[in-house]
C-alpha cells in the first residue's frame, strides 16, 4: 500500500514537473546518481530491479481488438541528462555531457557500446579527414582513437590525411573503459520505446527490457538512436526515408593465400579490406535501398545477406589459392544507413557543403568519405527539433538533407554530433533552459574545452 | 590590286609626319584596350568583341551558319567602312598589327629582306568564303583577331599557353619576311582589300564604261580558289578521326562543321570560370587542332553559366538560356565497374551527391549482389559533376562521352 501511494506521489510529480519545465528535478545537476534508488526527490519510488515483473498486466482482446490496459510504469531511475543508444554518437555524447558537469545515463539496446561502428563492423573511420588531409573529427572521437593507439594494434593505418581502421573488439573495452572513467549510469539491453511527454516537453523515458517496461526521468534527452524512436515517439516533425540496408562481415586467412595458385584464376569478388588482426579482412555489403523500419524487411535482409556472404565465402574457397578463406563472422548488427531523419530548427544542406557556409551556432564540423572535399559545419540548429522541447538528436538521425545523409551517418561525424548534442544538454540542464534557448557561447566555449574542433 | 602593296611604306608616304603620330597613339591604345578587354574574360563577355570586330570572320560564320548573330553586325560594320576606305581598320585599330610591325622593323634591322613573290592571303580568303558556303570556313582562325584574342589563352587552362602558338608564328614569320603578314598572308587585309576593290568596281560601273577590264588571271584565280575551297572543306569536313569524339562546350554546332567554324579565338577557354575547356593538341585530329575541348578532371560545367557561349565570334557555340543549356546535353557519363568503388562494395556516394539534376541513381543488382550507378538520360545534361567527384584513380569510374548524335542537334 505504502508503495502504491509512493507511485502516485511520483506520478503527481512528474505532472508538476511540466508545469515548472524541469525546475530542480535532481537537485544538484553536477554529482552524478549513485546509482538506483539514491538519487533526491523519487528515492521511494524506485523499484526494486528485481520486482519489476508484478508490475505487466497481459493484454488482451476487446471487441477483436488487441488492447494493452493502462498501466503505471516503474521509474527506474532519474538524471540530468538521458542518452537513449550506445553507438558512436550516444557514447561521446554522454561522456561530454558528464564532463561537462552533468548526471549522465546511458541506456543501450545490445549488450555492447559502439552501435553500428562496432555491433556493425564498420570499422574503417571514413570522414575523419577531409581534401587537404585536415583531421576535422576532433575532441572525444580524437581521444577515443588515439586510447585505440595506445590498445596495441589496434589502429592499423594513421598517417596523417589517412582514415583510421580499427578493431570492433578494442573499440567495445575501450568504451566501457572511457564511461567507466567518466561515471556514467549504464543500463544495456534496454530498448527505448517511448518518451514521456508532457506539453510537447519530454520528461523522460519509456524502456523495454528483460526486467519489463520501465521509465527513466530525464530533464534533457539525447535521441542517439540511429533510427530516431524517440524524437518520433515524442512528436517531433521527421522525414521517413529508405537507404541502403547491408550486413559486414569478416574473413580470415588471407595471409595464407597461395599467390602462386592465385594467379590461375580471376580474384574473387567482396574480399573486402584489411583490419588490425593479420589475415583478417571485413567486406562491406551495401544491399538494396529499404525501409530499414519494417520489421518484414529487415528479416529478409538479415536472411538474404547472410545466404549471400555464406555462399560467397564457399565460392572463394573454390577459387586456387584461396581454400584456407573462411568465414570469421558476420555482424551482429544488420547495416541499416539512413531511417527517420529529423526536421530540426536547421539542417545540414548539400548547398553548404558547396558554399562553405560558415554558421554562427556551429557545434561541429565534418568530413567527407574519401577526402574528396572540403569541411562543412553542423549547426546546433540541425540536432533541435522545430516542436518538442527537452530532446536533442545525435548521430545519423539528426536534421539533415537527402545529399548530406551519407556524409554525416559517417562514424566521425557521429562523433562529432554527438559531442555537440552531449554539450548542449548538460549547458540546458545547469543554465536550467530548454535545449533550443541554450546559450550557444557558452556550448561553444565547453566544446572547445574538450577539444572539439569548430571551423 | 594596289594595296597588296607594302602597307607601312605606303601609309608612311601618304600621311604627314603629324597624322603618323596620331596614328600610332591610336594602334597603342587600341592594343592596350584590346589586351584589357581581353583579359576580363571571366568577368563580362566583352572580349567576344576583339574577334567580332573582323569582316572576315562575321562573313565566314555568316556564310558558314546562314544566321546573324548580333556582335556579327560589329564586323559587317567594320567590312562598310573599308569599302570606302581601303585598309582602314589595319591602319587605325589592328592590335595585331602594331605587334607585327614591331617584328617586322626588327626583322629589317636584323637585315631580313620581305619576301615579294608569295602572297598567300588570298588563297586564304578564297578557300575559306568557298568553303563557309558549304558550311566549312576552312582556314576562318587564322583572321588575325583570332590569332590575337587565342594569344590570352595562357590564362585560361594548363594548356592554354598553346593557344599562342598561331601568334608566335605570325611574329616569327613577320621578322624572317618582314611585312609579308599583313601585306600577304593576312586574310583580314586581303579581304578589306577584296571589299574595297569591289565597291570600286561598284562605283565605276555606275559612273560609265567599265575602266578596269576583265581580268582573266584573277578570275581563273577565283574559279580555282573556290574550286579548291569547296573540295578541301569537304574533305576536311568528312574526315573523322578515329578516336572518341571530343567533347565540346555547351552549344557547340555539330562536329564537323564546329572544326570549321571555331576561330581558335581562346574566348571560350578563358571566359569559363571552372576552367574545364582547354584547347585540343591533335589526339581529336590534325582539323581539330587547338579547337576547344571539356575535361571535368576536377570541375564542372556549372548549370547557371553560360560565359563561354557568351564570349564565342563565330557562332561554333550558339548562345543558349541556362535552360536551353539543359536541353542539349555535352554527353553522357559512362560507368566503368571495373574501376567504381561500389562494385567492391565500398561505401561512395560521391558521384550521385554531386549531380545537380538528381539523374544518378544506384539499382541494386541481385546477382552481382552490389550497387551498380544508373544514369537517367533524360535528366543528365552531360555537365561533368559526377566525373569531377569520382574518386578513383588514376581512372575515373565515370567518364563523360560524347554522344554520337546531338539531340536536337
Amino acid at each position: 500500500m505504502d508503495k502504491h501511494m509512493n507511485r502516485r506521489e511520483c506520478l503527481t510529480a512528474i505532472g508538476l514537473s511540466g508545469l515548472t519545465a524541469g525546475l530542480g528535478l535532481t537537485g544538484a545537476p553536477a554529482s552524478h546518481a549513485q546509482g538506483v534508488g539514491e538519487s533526491s526527490g523519487f528515492q521511494s519510488s524506485v523499484i526494486d530491479a528485481h520486482n519489476v515483473q508484478d508490475t505487466r498486466t497481459a493484454a488482451t482482446i476487446v471487441d477483436g481488438k488487441v488492447i494493452q490496459p493502462q498501466r503505471e510504469l516503474p521509474i527506474l531511475h532519474q538524471t540530468d541528462v538521458l542518452v537513449v543508444g550506445g553507438g558512436s554518437a550516444g557514447v561521446v555524447a554522454a561522456i561530454a555531457a558528464r564532463r561537462a558537469g552533468a548526471s549522465v545515463t546511458l541506456v543501450e539496446r545490445y549488450g555492447h557500446f559502439g552501435g553500428l561502428w562496432t555491433g556493425g563492423l564498420v570499422v574503417l573511420i571514413i570522414g575523419h579527414i577531409v581534401k587537404g588531409g585536415k583531421q576535422v573529427c576532433q575532441g572525444i572521437g580524437e581521444e577515443m582513437m588515439r586510447r585505440l593507439d595506445k590498445l596495441d594494434g589496434a589502429i592499423i593505418d594513421r598517417r596523417p590525411g589517412v582514415n583510421p581502421t580499427v578493431d570492433a573488439e578494442a573499440a567495445k573495452y575501450m568504451m566501457v573503459e572511457m564511461i567507466e572513467e567518466a561515471g556514467i549510469d549504464v543500463f544495456l539491453h534496454c530498448w527505448g520505446v517511448d518518451a514521456i511527454v508532457t506539453e510537447n516537453t519530454v520528461r523522460g523515458v519509456v524502456f523495454e527490457s528483460k526486467s519489463g517496461r520501465q521509465a527513466i526521468l530525464a530533464r534533457t534527452v539525447v535521441d542517439a538512436t540511429g533510427d530516431g524512436d524517440l524524437f518520433a515517439a515524442a512528436g517531433a516533425e521527421f522525414e521517413h526515408r529508405s537507404h541502403n540496408v547491408g550486413l559486414v562481415s569478416r574473413i580470415g586467412n588471407l595471409d595464407r593465400v597461395d599467390a602462386e595458385k592465385a594467379r590461375q584464376a580471376p580474384k574473387p569478388k567482396h574480399l573486402g579490406s584489411a583490419t588490425p588482426v593479420p589475415g583478417v579482412n571485413w567486406v562491406n555489403l551495401t544491399g538494396p535501398e529499404v525501409d530499414g523500419l519494417d520489421i518484414a524487411t529487415l528479416t529478409r535482409m538479415e536472411m538474404n545477406h547472410r545466404k549471400f556472404i555464406w555462399n560467397n565465402v564457399q565460392r572463394t574457397r573454390q577459387t586456387p589459392g584461396y581454400e584456407k578463406v573462411y568465414l570469421v563472422e558476420t555482424a551482429p548488427q544488420l547495416g541499416v544507413r539512413i531511417t527517420r531523419v529529423l526536421n530540426g530548427l536547421n539542417r545540414v544542406r548539400l548547398s553548404d557543403l558547396r558554399n562553405a557556409t560558415k554558421f554562427p551556432d556551429v557545434v561541429g564540423v565534418g568530413g567527407s568519405s574519401a577526402a574528396t572535399h572540403g569541411e562543412w559545419q553542423i549547426p546546433y540548429g540541425a540536432l533541435v527539433p522545430t516542436k518538442v522541447d527537452n530532446i536533442l538528436a545525435a548521430g545519423r538521425c539528426i536534421s539533415v538533407d537527402m545529399g548530406m545523409a551519407d556524409l554525416v551517418r559517417l562514424v566521425p561525424n557521429c562523433f562529432v554530433t554527438g559531442h555537440a548534442a552531449g554539450v548542449a544538454a548538460a549547458v540546458a540542464v545547469k543554465d536550467n533552459c530548454r535545449p533550443r534557448d541554450v546559450d550557444i557561447a557558452k556550448v561553444q566555449k565547453i566544446l572547445r574545452q574538450q577539444e572539439a574542433y569548430l571551423g | 590590286m594596289s594595296h597588296f602593296a607594302d602597307l607601312n611604306g605606303q601609309s608612311d608616304r601618304t600621311d604627314t609626319a603629324g597624322l603618323r603620330h596620331i596614328r600610332w597613339l591610336v594602334r597603342c591604345l587600341s592594343l592596350v584596350a584590346a589586351i584589357l578587354v581581353l583579359l576580363a574574360a571571366r568577368q563580362s563577355r566583352w572580349p567576344v568583341l576583339v574577334p567580332a570586330l573582323s569582316p572576315f570572320i562575321a562573313v565566314g560564320s555568316l556564310l558558314a551558319t546562314r544566321v546573324v548573330v548580333a556582335t556579327a553586325c560589329l564586323g559587317l560594320g567594320v567590312g562598310f567602312i573599308a569599302m570606302l576606305r581601303p585598309r582602314w581598320f589595319c591602319r587605325w585599330i589592328c592590335p595585331l598589327g602594331l605587334c607585327v610591325d614591331t617584328a617586322s622593323r626588327l626583322g629589317r634591322r636584323c637585315g631580313r629582306n620581305p619576301a615579294k613573290r608569295f602572297s598567300p592571303g588570298r588563297w586564304i580568303v578564297l578557300l575559306t568564303l568557298a568553303g563557309a558556303c558549304l558550311g566549312y570556313p576552312l582556314l576562318l582562325w587564322l583572321d588575325p583577331l583570332a590569332v590575337f584574342s587565342g594569344a590570352f589563352g595562357i590564362t585560361g587552362s594548363r594548356t592554354g599557353w598553346l593557344m599562342a602558338l598561331p601568334l608566335f608564328l605570325v611574329l616569327t614569320t613577320s621578322f624572317v619576311w618582314p611585312q609579308i603578314w599583313c601585306g600577304r598572308a593576312c586574310p583580314l587585309g586581303t579581304f578589306q582589300d577584296v571589299l574595297s576593290h569591289l565597291a570600286r568596281y561598284a562605283r565605276t560601273k555606275r559612273e560609265g564604261p567599265s575602266p578596269e577590264r576583265w581580268n582573266p588571271a584573277l578570275a581563273r584565280r577565283t574559279v580555282l580558289g573556290v574550286a579548291a575551297g569547296a573540295t578541301l572543306a569537304a574533305i576536311t569536313r568528312s574526315s573523322q578521326s578515329s578516336g572518341p569524339r571530343p567533347l565540346r562546350p555547351p552549344g557547340a554546332i555539330d562536329e564537323p562543321e564546329f572544326r570549321g567554324l571555331c576561330v581558335r579565338c581562346g574566348n571560350c577557354i578563358r571566359a569559363c570560370p571552372t576552367h574545364i575547356i582547354e584547347p585540343s593538341l591533335g589526339h581529336h585530329g590534325l582539323a581539330a587542332l587547338l579547337t576547344p575541348v571539356l575535361h571535368f578532371k576536377e570541375n564542372y560545367c556549372l548549370v547557371d553559366c553560360t560565359k563561354c557561349m557568351a564570349v564565342c565570334p563565330s557562332g561554333a557555340l550558339v548562345r543558349l538560356s541556362p535552360q536551353d543549356k539543359g536541353l542539349k546535353p555535352i554527353g553522357l557519363p559512362r560507368v566503368d565497374m571495373s574501376s567504381c568503388l561500389l562494385a567492391e562494395g565500398r561505401e561512395c556516394t560521391e558521384c550521385r551527391r554531386w549531380c545537380p539534376h538528381a539523374a544518378i541513381r544506384y539499382a541494386w543488382s541481385e546477382t552481382e549482389y552490389t550497387l551498380i550507378p544508373e544514369i537517367d538520360s533524360r535528366k543528365c545534361t552531360g555537365c561533368g559533376a559526377c566525373e569531377a567527384a569520382c574518386p578513383t584513380k588514376p581512372n575515373k569510374a565515370i567518364l563523360i562521352a560524347a554522344m554520337e548524335k546531338k539531340a536536337g542537334g
